[in-house]
């Protein structure tokens, strides 16, 4: 299959002037050239097929939203190749604009006044999209979703989750090659959320559109993705199938264990750690909660609860997967 | 595919309908902007009339050819007023990272970004001009023939294009400074001394508002075609030469600025 996005060695860098504290440190700095080199982007290589979605995950600050820009023709890499649909994106912004499509989840690109009718009819004729592909668009959309009461409804007056879900449409609506979604459920309640990741399994599947999906929630990922890719500090952490990673952190549980107040001491946490601490369960402390990351592979929940409550007494307890950020955590400490 | 000048004039036309449509269905907030605006244009009109009614004229300038230069001036301003409206916005857009939404779309973006915006209430003004204009045309016994007509279209779309240049520049600054709320609002309260002549300012102010705010080009320079004639300096014949510059010199700064933004992150 033909590659969507080709990026290889791609670096960028920013020139951030060093500031400098207290007034005499911004009088300074008024005059200052005193800069210092922060690499956002640090030499990533990816390669994604028409048709993949793929979940591009990673803490805040990672460097996801500048390499987005980088892909999107924005931001001109300091150093490296990149090509989106055979073409260099920075080199020629405007017909590299053409071909993809971008939701931010809490900024719409509708005409804020306009009924969504309205903004699609003027997408039409700022992407020249033809009357056949247009109308044969809209069908499809209203194969899949309630089309018609949002049609008439101006934005301003939908809700968030109707917006996005217009956003989507509409970042669809003149087929584009690849289509970038920027936390599209964030914020929204879980029907919607479901409704969302249904629309867009929906569209890549009909139109083979491959789809960029940057998002904290883990439920998307879980619903779209089979292959994600971590960055983290500007380095590409992890580039690999869903399964694998399930495989390798899917047997991860976080266990919570609220413990009586008086028995919330050191000696009771050092005892916890040495006898847990050879089947590699990792402890850490709040108020009155343990949190323990236990491997199944290597003990079972139900060993440690019952260590546990050996030497405290249990109040409440909280058995959770183990979240993107701990995941995050684990590949960035441990590697994979 | 190609994206010429008729491709975004329909575009405009069509957002401006819809904008207007949508305006509309908001009557009274529609109808409060309106009165709202003519009632500012008649305060402006009346302060105007009690200040003349001390002087007979201001540095050789009679009640009526400044008459001409105030239409003059309310009609240079209304394609700023109207059609780059969004400028305003700007500020706020870079700041809270908004911006980056108007980027991702295959055609011009200082376009695209000022079109989503019309201002209806500027149409008013306009009427206003064009109504006290014509009046002191009247007054000064002008000759109305093809020619002075066409000479007052020119030199009124010069005139705007001096307008919607520094507001422009004015507003571009917010991709550079902070607190660039300042230099627009500045820019925007200069445009109050374009309706005098400029030769009743010292020569500092003089030479500041002909080169650096150049607001001497949006009433007294380009009506001294019509109202002098006979002693047009220089400087307004090549204005529209200047205007255009002007133009392009803001725009090639906002559209500087707006690539070097490249937003806060998200």
């Amino acid at each position: 299959m033909e590659n969507s996005i080709v990026l290889k060695n791609i670096t960028k860098e920013f020139k951030v002037l060093n500031r400098h504290e207290g007034l005499k440190g911004s009088i300074r700095d008024l005059f200052s050239r005193d800069y210092k080199t922060v690499t956002a982007v640090d030499n990533v290589s990816l390669e994604i097929k028409k048709g993949e979605i793929v979940g591009y995950l990673g803490p805040n600050g990672a460097g996801k939203s500048t390499t987005i820009k980088i892909m999107t023709g924005i931001l001109k890499p300091t150093s490296g190749e990149i090509m989106v649909n055979g073409k260099t994106p920075w080199e020629d912004r405007t017909s590299n604009c053409e071909k993809i499509g971008v939701v931010f989840g809490q900024r719409s690109q509708l005409w804020w006044s306009l009924p969504l009718v309205e903004s699609f009819k003027l997408l039409k004729d700022i992407y020249m999209i033809e009357d056949k592909n247009y109308n044969d668009m809209l069908d499809f959309y209203a194969s899949i979703v309630d089309l018609e009461p949002l049609l008439h409804k101006p934005v301003r007056q939908m809700s968030l989750g109707q917006r996005t879900l217009s956003d989507i449409l509409a970042s669809f609506l003149h087929s584009p090659e690849v289509v970038f979604l920027d936390e599209p459920t964030i914020g929204l309640d879980v029907a919607m959320k479901s409704n969302i990741r249904d629309l867009i399994a929906a569209i890549n599947e009909q139109k083979n559109t491959t789809v960029i999906l940057t998002t904290h929630d883990m439920g998307d990922v879980d619903a779209l993705c089979k292959r994600i890719v971590i960055i983290d500090k500007g380095k590409m952490l992890y580039d690999n199938d869903m399964e694998h990673l399930k495989k390798v952190f899917g047997s991860y549980r976080t266990l919570s264990l609220r413990i009586r107040s008086s028995q919330m001491t050191d000696d009771f946490i050092t005892s916890l750690e040495e006898r847990f601490s050879p089947y590699g369960i990792s402890i850490s402390t709040e108020n009155n909660w343990v949190s323990l990351v236990i491997n199944e592979d290597r003990i079972k929940v139900m060993d440690v609860l019952s260590g546990v409550q050996e030497n405290g007494s249990i109040k409440d307890m909280k058995l959770e997967e183990i979240s993107t950020e701990e995941v995050i955590k684990r590949i960035y400490t441990e590697g994979i | 595919m190609s994206r010429g000048l008729s491709f975004y004039l329909r575009i405009y036309v069509k957002i401006l309908v819809q904008d207007l449509k949508s305006k509309m269905s908001y009557r009274a907030d529609f109808i409060i902007s309106m009165v709202g605006m003519i009632l500012t244009n008649v305060v402006g009109f009346v302060s105007f009339k009690i200040m003349f009614s001390n002087f007979s004229s201001i540095n050789g300038w009679s009640y009526n050819e400044m008459l001409f230069l105030y239409g003059f001036s309310l009609i240079a301003i209304t394609p700023m007023q109207c059609m780059l409206d969004n400028n305003w916005s700007l500020r706020m857009n870079v700041y809270n990272g908004d911006f980056i939404k108007y980027c991702f779309r295959p055609i011009n973006l200082f376009f695209y970004y000022e079109s989503e915006v019309f201002d209806a209430k500027g149409l008013g003004q306009f009427g206003f001009g064009i109504a006290t204009l014509v009046y002191a045309w009247n007054k000064l016994g002008l000759p109305v023939t093809f020619f002075s007509i066409i000479k007052t279209v020119i030199f009124a779309i010069t005139a705007s294009l001096f307008m919607m240049a520094m507001q422009n520049a004015a507003a571009a600054t917010c991709f550079w400074i902070d607190r660039s709320f300042y230099v627009l609002d500045l820019t925007f309260r200069l445009r109050e001394y374009a309706k005098y002549p400029v030769t009743i300012f010292n020569p500092v102010f003089r030479f500041l508002f002909t080169f650096l705010f150049p607001i001497a080009f949006i009433a007294y320079y380009p009506s001294l075609v019509i109202l002098r004639p006979d002693k047009v300096p220089m400087l307004s014949w090549i204005s529209p030469v200047i205007g255009v510059l002007w133009f392009y010199m803001s725009y090639r700064i906002w559209m500087r600025g707006a690539r070097k933004y490249n937003g806060t992150g998200s």
